[in-house]
């Protein structure tokens, strides 16, 4: 994208107000986006996202600053532009690039294959779902597929270009019966190449899954509420250890002390069953990085050992804050954020209790089988999230299903009141939202039980 | 090559290689952000972007395609031609033609004219202001003063120039506010001119923090409610989707063949209101001059929002709420200063009218705790509990739900404290308004 000569006059230009550190970031992603409505193609979009970022450091303070334009007058005013935010002597030195290169594989390139491809698979899915049911009264089926390419080279030497394919599917249903409707949801998606509609993702059956839960939901009653036990199913459950508790173990909020967690490194933060890991080199997954936005290689990342608190999440910031070693973990939407700390495939570990008798042991409560998205404020450690697909239990026994479901607690208190976790661990998609923008993460988890959380709902009796 | 130049070249390859037409839509924006925290600018942000989306026609389809390297003209219509020849709707998409728009009268901010210098000390000196307010307050986890300008420009080759430029100014405080162990926090912005005035932001932020202290949740069950502006039009922006001729032709709105008909109390009005001095604009994301319109008077709905295409579908005129949500997007609907009209009554009064029940004055998850195509809400709430009208303590960790559709037919009253969020792509605002009852799960 640019010589190592440029580069390191971009980063020297950097240093002239006295940063201890500068950093270039360079991007240049390509991506392809088509959208079906009720089996026709409705939009397809192309979009090349060009740009860079400089960055300095001084401690702990940070200045960033990016542009469109890549010319080499631009770039230099851009880095004259983040150097300006301080305010001391310029510091001498000499940088010495080590040259890294990083390539996710792609055994089909997306830039091979046309639209009518995409085009087809949509077809499929929106035909699988319909299939399902004639209640289903709306398909909406989404492509998208993206080439990330990205160089990041700092004043410490590094220089590293890593290039990384994303694809996804999104499938949303619509039940409807009279004035009621009720939806549905399945976005499967992987850093591969097109093979991966081969492989990996089967559209079709995550595009009946859509379905079905758009009809189920439509024939269920509202979801009682209270406080009572919930058992969450793997997958997409695993949102849960993400937003409780996952989002409190980033730099971006211990290194700062708004973190429930601070300081509690070798203390007891969950119950025995619980392990839990962070770990981008899991290959062609949703989340996962080669290397981190400031150059760092992707690690596997151990957060939590039999309930003890074993690590943070941590970037080049935090780690200066925090006067702990970076972990890899450092990301950024694209040229237009600074990176910070984040997830990239979060789960909590495989266990050995069993999937059904967790259900036929916990009396009364709620079987959250499909959660969809929630949020955290990581200060207070207070978390919501959306059940999309739940059924209540009585007696040990599925009784109905039910809709509109949320749950809510504390990280802080949750975490000691799981008390079965099954032995099948898998992981669901997101999009992750926080301050360097929105970046793929995979969420997972085994089947758990929860002794106790509130369940909000509009109140049905059953 | 400049803009100008590579758009000239984009109009003459796309009608060379036969499209019908073609329309570019550019955005230009230069931001500037900093943060304070303990005394020193800790994270500070400038940047100048741009990129520009171009759209072509080929035989009454659309295709998109946006890049941000201004340097090979056609092999962007290429790839549009590409795109424009996988559509397969019949729904036929205008482009705008040659408009004039009405003259917007944009008051211009002192914190557009500061430089850096300045900025940065204004951001320091509302982290002063927030640490001072309070005894409680720990420190300020978010501290913040940011300018941004903007300029867009569409053009076609049927003859459409429509350009704008665009500005905000803002601060916004969070501060962490501690007391027997418990801690707590809560956002306050200002825009314009009155993100100078840094104390009252303060004070605000660290107010709204310091009523979370000490909050239970309340047993569960069916409450009235008053709802407060900031929650409400969180609420009100969230649903707003279920407002767009788009999502009901696609089958995805509850409001779909509803014209006419009512869907909300009679005390309830809703506006769109693209001239509102809040975020004023004379055209929107596809050129149609903006109008002025109720969408809900007195309960009935009079129309949904419309851009040129579902317009063209449903036989009507566009409402100029054709929107791009960035840039690379096509053109959708959406609102633009969208409100709840406002009502007489203070907000003690909707209070005191109530007699008991909850004020609700924060809601969260709303990305995610709820459906705008079935209305259904669940959603994590705080707020207080009011006996006899009168303030009865702090109410956390519970939720609240029900059903868009229902909460507005059950509006009992409506406040005179309209409040408009943080602007965005829309700006969305409501007074407090007083609802029968909403379910609530607690202890």
């Amino acid at each position: 994208m640019i010589d190592q000569r440029l580069a390191e006059r971009v980063l020297q230009a950097a240093l002239t107000s006295g940063a201890d550190f500068s950093e270039l970031f360079m991007e240049d992603t390509v991506s392809n986006a088509i959208e079906m409505t009720d089996g026709k193609v409705e939009n397809a979009a192309y979009t090349r996202r060009h740009g860079a970022g400089v960055r300095v450091l001084l401690g702990a303070r940070s200045a960033y600053a990016y542009t469109a334009d890549t010319s080499e007058a631009a770039l230099i005013a851009t880095a004259k532009a983040a150097a300006a935010a301080l305010k001391d002597a310029p510091k001498e030195s000499r940088i010495v690039f080590a040259a890294k290169g990083y390539a996710a594989p792609m055994a089909v390139p997306f830039a091979s294959i046309g639209n009518d491809r995409r085009v087809a698979l949509l077809g499929e899915a929106t035909r699988a779902a319909r299939a399902v049911s004639q209640e289903i009264t709306q398909v909406q089926a989404r492509y998208m597929d993206k080439v990330r390419r990205t160089l990041v080279c700092n004043s410490e030497g590094v220089f590293a270009t890593a290039e990384r394919p994303y694809t996804r599917a999104f499938v949303s249903t619509i039940a409807m019966q009279g004035t009621e409707a009720q939806t549905g949801y399945e976005a499967p998606g992987c850093c591969r190449g097109f093979e991966a509609y081969s492989g990996s993702i089967d559209v079709c059956a995550r595009a009946a899954e859509a379905a079905h839960t758009a009809v189920t939901m439509l024939h269920a009653p509202d979801c009682p509420a209270g406080r009572l036990p919930v058992v969450i199913d793997g997958g997409f459950g695993g949102v849960i250890f993400h937003e409780a508790c996952g989002h409190s173990l980033e730099a971006t909020s211990v290194g700062r002390g708004n973190s429930e967690f601070c300081g509690k490194l070798g203390q007891k933060i969950a119950a025995d069953c619980v392990s839990a890991v962070d770990d981008g080199t899991m290959a062609g997954e949703w989340g996962s990085i080669d290397i981190d936005d400031e150059g760092m290689p992707g690690r596997r990342n151990l957060l939590i050992e039999n309930g003890v608190l074993r690590g943070y999440l941590i970037d080049r910031i935090g780690s200066r804050r925090m006067g702990m070693e970076t972990t890899g973990s450092s990301r950024r939407q694209d040229y237009t954020f600074a990176p910070t700390s984040r997830m990239t495939n979060t789960f909590i570990c495989a266990g050995a209790d069993d999937e059904e008798e967790m259900i036929a042991t916990m009396g009364e409560g709620l079987y959250a089988k499909k959660m969809g998205g929630g949020s955290v404020n990581p200060m207070t450690g207070e978390f919501n999230f959306a059940v999309l697909e739940g059924y209540w239990v009585r007696d040990g026994k599925i009784l109905s299903p039910v809709r509109g479901a949320t749950l809510i607690g504390k990280g802080t208190e949750i975490l000691p009141r799981i008390d079965r976790v099954g032995p099948n661990m898998w992981m669901g998609q997101g999009m992750c939202g926080s301050l360097s923008g929105s970046v793929p993460t995979n969420v997972g988890q085994p089947r758990i039980r929860v002794t106790e959380l509130t369940i909000g709902g509009k109140g049905g009796v059953l | 090559m400049t803009m100008q130049e590579f758009r000239a070249r984009a109009f003459q390859y796309a009608l060379e290689q036969g499209c019908d037409a073609a329309e570019t839509y550019y955005a230009e924006g230069k931001d500037f952000e900093v943060n304070a925290q303990g005394g020193e600018m800790e994270r500070y942000a400038v940047s100048r972007t741009g990129g520009l989306s171009l759209r072509v026609q080929l035989g009454g389809r659309d295709g998109y395609a946006y890049t941000e390297c201004i340097d090979d003209p056609e092999e962007l219509v290429r790839r549009a031609m590409d795109n424009a020849r996988a559509i397969e709707t019949d729904d036929e998409h205008p482009m705008q033609t040659a408009c004039t728009y009405a003259p917007i009268d944009k008051k211009s901010c002192r914190l557009d004219g500061m430089d850096e210098e300045e900025k940065i000390a204004l951001a320091l000196q509302l982290e002063r202001d927030t640490l001072a307010a309070d005894a409680r307050v720990q420190r300020v986890m978010y501290c913040e003063v940011g300018t941004s300008e903007g300029h867009t420009g569409i053009h076609n080759t049927l003859g459409l120039c429509a350009e704008r430029e665009s500005r905000l100014a803002y601060c916004y405080a969070m501060p962490v506010v501690q007391e027997e162990g418990q801690v707590q926090n809560a956002l306050a912005f200002r825009i314009g001119d009155d993100a100078l005035d840094t104390a009252a932001c303060a004070a605000e932020a660290v107010r709204e923090s310091v009523a979370k202290l000490g909050g239970e949740p309340v047993p569960s069950g069916s409450y009235a409610v008053v709802l407060r502006n900031d929650a409400m039009a969180d609420l009100l922006g969230a649903f707003s989707p279920v407002f767009s001729a788009e999502e009901a032709q696609k089958g995805r709105s509850l409001l779909a063949g509803r014209e006419g008909t009512a869907v909300a109390a009679a005390c309830v009005t809703i506006a769109d209101d693209p001239f509102h001095p809040y975020a004023p604009h004379a055209f929107d994301g596809e050129g149609t001059p903006c109008v002025k319109k109720n969408i809900v008077e007195n309960g009935l709905l009079t129309t949904l929002l419309h851009n040129l295409k579902t317009a063209r579908k449903a036989g009507c005129a566009s409402t100029g709420n054709g929107v791009r949500a960035s840039a690379a997007s096509p053109v959708g609907v959406g609102p633009t200063v969208l409100y709840i009209v406002p009502g007489e009554q203070t907000l003690d009064e909707l209070l005191a009218d109530m007699g008991d029940g909850l004020l609700i004055t924060e809601l969260e998850g709303l990305h995610a705790g709820l459906d705008p195509v079935s209305g259904d809400f669940s959603l994590k709430a705080a707020g207080r509990r009011i006996v006899d009208g009168r303030d009865a303590g702090a109410v956390s960790q519970i939720t609240v739900a029900g059903n868009f559709l229902s909460l507005l037919n059950a509006v009992e009253r409506v406040g005179a404290d309209l409040k408009f969020g943080l602007p965005g792509s829309a700006c969305v605002g409501s007074p407090s308004i007083r609802v029968r009852s909403l379910m609530v799960a607690g202890k």
